[in-house]
């Protein structure tokens, strides 16, 4: 770090505090509330559709790959939050006026853990809308083939 | 161990009993104590545990969202009603998720923290 870099971490020293401050509470009431969503999404719904289909004689390894993918990437979301929380408390406790690079190296880790966990994120509503997608083709499907049936 | 030696420590457990027990119950409390909180951090609940002191601003903004939403059942009969109302069902549950870009933007960018120095080069 630069002379300049170091002198402009100490300026804004106390502001860069409270938004780090506010991030972390802002941020936890986010994976709560969210967490909650992605939760749901997973056991209250896509499970269950699946269980539906298999206790009906019907199979769709499509759906349940989704649901498994999904599944894991829910896992991986609880895991780098924990990463991402124990970096931004790191930062937090970092005192930015004596220890201006220490402080700019912990926010520095704690912005990469947070795309981290926002490309989790992203993934995540990839596999809804995946599984959405092949709702309506198992729909086609199962009226194909249960109008065969009749 | 000669008998002695023996005799001497139940000797000494014998006249300094109550604080053995007392030194014991608190040498495990503080071990059972450290490995509780040690699972309560690695865990994740700590993370989720908004009673927590410095979330007090958010806490009463945490919704529960079980209210009135009953997970679809794995039992019953599957036809195309009930295809129908479960996609509707999804996509109802599922706009939300979508809607927020959780966790999105770069709030700890050094330009968002305003730790950006002014380049001189460019100012001239």
């Amino acid at each position: 770090m630069t002379q300049d870099q170091i002198n402009t971490v100490l300026t804004n020293c106390t502001s860069a505090t409270n938004t780090l401050n506010q991030l972390h509470a802002s941020d936890a009431l986010l994976r709560v509330n969210m967490g909650q969503e992605y939760e749901s999404a997973l056991t209250k719904l896509m499970t269950g559709f699946n269980g539906r289909i298999a206790n009906n004689g019907f199979s769709n390894d499509i759906l349940k790959a989704i649901s498994s993918s999904y599944s894991g990437i829910l896992n991986k979301f609880r895991s780098d939050y924990i990463s991402y929380e124990s970096n931004l408390s790191g930062a937090i406790k970092t005192n930015c006026l004596k220890q201006p690079t220490a402080f700019y190296t912990a926010v520095d880790k704690a912005r990469q853990s947070r795309i981290k966990l926002h490309d989790d994120v992203i993934k995540l509503n990839e596999y809804i809308e995946q599984y959405r997608v092949e709702l309506d083709n198992f729909e086609a499907e199962y009226i194909a083939a249960t109008k065969g049936n009749k | 161990m000669s008998e002695s030696t023996l005799e001497e420590i139940i000797s000494f457990k014998n006249r300094h009993k109550f604080f053995v027990f007392i030194t014991s119950s608190i040498v495990l409390a503080i071990v059972i104590t450290t490995i509780s909180m040690a699972l309560y951090n690695s865990s994740g609940t700590a993370q989720l545990d908004l009673s927590r002191p410095g979330y007090k601003s958010v806490r009463a903004q945490s919704i529960n969202e079980d209210s009135g939403f009953t997970a679809f059942s794995s039992f019953g009969e599957l036809n195309p009603k009930v295809i129908k109302d479960f996609k509707t069902l999804y996509n109802q549950r599922t706009q939300k998720i979508k809607s927020v870009d959780a966790f999105g933007g770069d709030p700890l960018s050094p330009e968002a923290l305003n730790f950006v120095t002014t380049d001189p080069a460019l100012t001239n």
